[in-house]
C-alpha cells in the first residue's frame, strides 16, 4: 500500500542524490523499472551504464530525470522513506502502481492529484487516514500542503 | 533590476528560448521534462564560459546557485542585476529570510520548485512548465520553451452566484457593491479559499476574484479544488488597484505605456510584487485629491458610484459584467 505524510519532515532521503550515489546497476534491467523509464524518461536502458534518452542521446543513469530516480528508489527500498516532491504529476500512476506491488512510505510537499490511477489505496499518516479514490484523497491532501 | 530579459540556452543537442520579467519566476511541472538539464547547461556555461561549448544570449547574467546551502546568503547577496535560478533542493528558499533578500535584491530569481512558497508573493503568470516542441530525432536539436501553468478559468454564470474575494478592503468594498445578484463574501486571506469552494452549497456557481501578482502559492489548491466542482470561474487580475488603473478613473502620465509593459517601470528592489507597485502608483496619483485619494482600508464613493463603478466594472471579463451593476 502507499502511504503519504504531507509537508515537512525529517529523516527523509532526497531521492535524486541517494540514486545516483546508491543505486543497483541490475535494477535498471527490471521490467518495471523499464517500463517507467519509457514512458516517463522517453529513455531505454542498453546494458550496463548505458541508457539511450530520445531527447540527449546515450546517457549514463545519473542523467535520469529526478522523478524518475526517485521513483527507482522508491520501488526498490521500501525499508526507506523518501522525498517524491522531486516526482512530478506524470509520476502519481506509477506511485500509486509501486503501491500496489509494496508497502511504500512517501513524503510530499505539494498536492500530487491521483485522478487518472484507476484504483487507488492511500493511507495519509498525517491524520492516519485511509482513501480509495481521487476525490476523497483529494480533499484530505489539500489539508496539509 | 527591471525589464524583461529573453534569455537564449543552447548546446548542439538541446536549446531552451525564455523571458523573465519579474523579480520572482517558479519553474514546475513534470518530472523529465528539462528542468534539471536548464540548471545544468547554465551552471556548466557559467563555470566554463563558452568554452563549455553551450551558448548563453541574454543582457544579463544568469547564475545558477550552487555549492555550501549554509553559505546561501551570502551568495545570494554577492549577485548583482542578474537572473539566479535555484533548484529545489535547497530548502532554504522557503524560508522568510530568503524572501526577505528577495525583496531587497536587484536580481531576478528563478525557483524550480512544486512546493508552494508561502513566504513570497509570487505571481499565478509566472509559474511555468517546459515542454519541447517537435519530434526527438536525435542527434537534432530538441527545442524547449515555458508555457504557463495557470490561467483564469471561464464560467457561464447561469443560476446564483457566491462571489469569494480575497480582498477584506477596498476590493471587498467594491465588489460587494457593485455585485447585484447573489452573495459576495470576503473569505480574509488566499488560505482560506479552499474550505470556502469545498463548502460552497452545490446550487450556486462560485467566482473566485484574488490578486494574481501575489497568488502563486495558493494557485494550485484552488485550480485543484474549482476543477473538482466544476462550476467555478477563476479571475487573478494583477490586484484590486490595477483593475481600478486600467478602467481609466485615475488620470496618470504615460499610463497605458505602464499597464502594457509594467516590468519596464518596476524596480525589484523597492517593489517585492507588482501588487505593491500598483498600490503605490495609485496612492501617490491621488494623493492630493481629497475625492479620489486611494485609501486601501476605505473606498472614496468616487471608485463605487457612477460612471467611474461602470469604468472598473468595464475591465472584468464578459461573465463577470453580466452580474455587476
Amino acid at each position: 500500500m502507499l502511504r503519504i505524510f504531507f509537508g515537512e519532515k525529517e529523516d527523509v532521503m532526497h531521492g535524486p542524490s541517494w540514486f545516483r550515489f546508491n543505486y543497483d546497476e541490475e535494477w535498471l534491467a527490471d521490467p518495471f523499472v523499464e517500463e517507467m523509464m519509457t514512458d516517463i524518461d522517453k529513455s531505454h536502458y542498453k546494458g550496463g551504464q548505458l541508457i539511450e534518452s530520445d531527447v540527449l542521446g546515450p546517457i549514463p543513469p545519473e542523467k535520469l530525470s529526478g522523478g524518475l530516480q526517485t521513483l527507482i528508489c522508491i520501488y526498490k527500498r521500501p525499508d526507506l522513506v523518501f522525498n517524491a516532491t522531486s516526482c512530478g504529476e506524470n509520476c502519481a500512476k506509477w506511485l500509486a502502481e509501486i503501491g500496489r506491488r509494496e508497502d511504500i512510505t512517501i513524503n510530499l510537499r505539494y498536492y500530487m492529484p491521483f485522478d487518472d490511477c484507476n484504483d487507488i489505496e492511500i493511507e495519509i499518516l498525517n491524520d492516519n487516514i485511509k482513501v480509495t479514490n481521487a476525490k476523497d484523497y483529494m480533499h484530505e491532501a489539500l489539508k496539509y500542503v | 533590476m527591471k525589464n524583461k530579459h529573453h534569455v537564449v540556452v543552447e548546446s548542439k543537442r538541446l536549446k531552451y528560448e525564455f523571458d523573465i520579467k519579474r523579480n520572482i519566476t517558479v519553474i514546475q511541472g513534470d518530472s523529465a521534462s528539462g528542468k534539471t538539464t536548464l540548471l545544468d547547461l547554465l551552471g556548466t556555461h557559467s563555470r566554463y564560459g563558452k568554452e563549455s561549448g553551450i551558448s548563453v544570449q541574454s543582457d544579463v547574467p544568469c547564475v545558477v546557485f550552487g555549492g555550501d546551502a549554509s553559505l546561501w546568503k551570502i551568495i545570494l547577496e554577492a549577485y548583482q542585476d542578474s537572473i539566479v535560478f535555484i533548484d529545489e533542493d535547497y530548502p532554504f528558499i522557503y524560508s522568510k529570510d530568503f524572501a526577505e533578500l528577495v525583496q531587497a535584491s536587484s536580481n531576478y530569481f528563478v525557483l524550480i520548485t512544486r512546493q508552494p512558497l508561502y513566504n513570497l508573493p509570487y505571481s499565478v503568470q509566472e509559474i511555468y512548465g517546459i515542454r519541447t516542441t517537435g519530434k526527438y530525432h536525435y542527434p537534432e536539436q530538441v527545442y524547449h520553451e515555458f508555457y504557463r501553468i495557470y490561467d483564469d478559468s471561464n464560467e457561464t454564470l447561469d443560476k446564483e452566484v457566491l462571489v469569494l474575494v480575497e480582498d477584506s478592503k477596498s476590493g471587498y468594498q467594491f465588489f460587494s457593491k457593485a455585485f447585484k445578484q447573489g452573495e459576495c463574501v470576503s473569505v480574509e486571506g488566499n488560505s482560506q479559499f479552499v474550505g470556502k469552494i469545498e463548502n460552497a452549497e452545490e446550487n450556486k456557481k462560485v467566482v473566485v476574484i484574488a490578486d494574481g501578482a501575489a497568488f502563486g502559492a495558493y494557485v494550485a489548491k484552488v485550480t485543484t479544488i474549482a476543477k473538482s466542482r466544476k462550476d467555478v470561474m477563476l479571475y487573478f487580475p494583477e490586484s484590486f488597484e490595477w483593475l481600478i488603473l486600467k478602467s481609466g478613473v485615475i488620470g496618470i502620465k504615460d499610463l497605458d505605456d505602464i499597464l502594457a509593459e509594467p516590468e519596464k517601470y518596476i524596480e525589484s528592489r523597492e517593489f517585492l510584487s507588482w501588487e505593491r507597485y500598483f498600490t503605490d502608483l495609485l496612492m501617490t496619483a491621488t494623493a492630493d485629491d481629497s475625492i479620489k485619494k486611494y485609501d486601501k482600508s476605505q473606498l472614496k464613493p468616487y471608485y463605487i458610484e457612477g460612471k467611474n463603478k461602470d469604468a472598473i466594472i468595464a475591465v472584468l471579463p464578459e461573465e463577470l459584467r453580466k452580474i455587476m451593476g
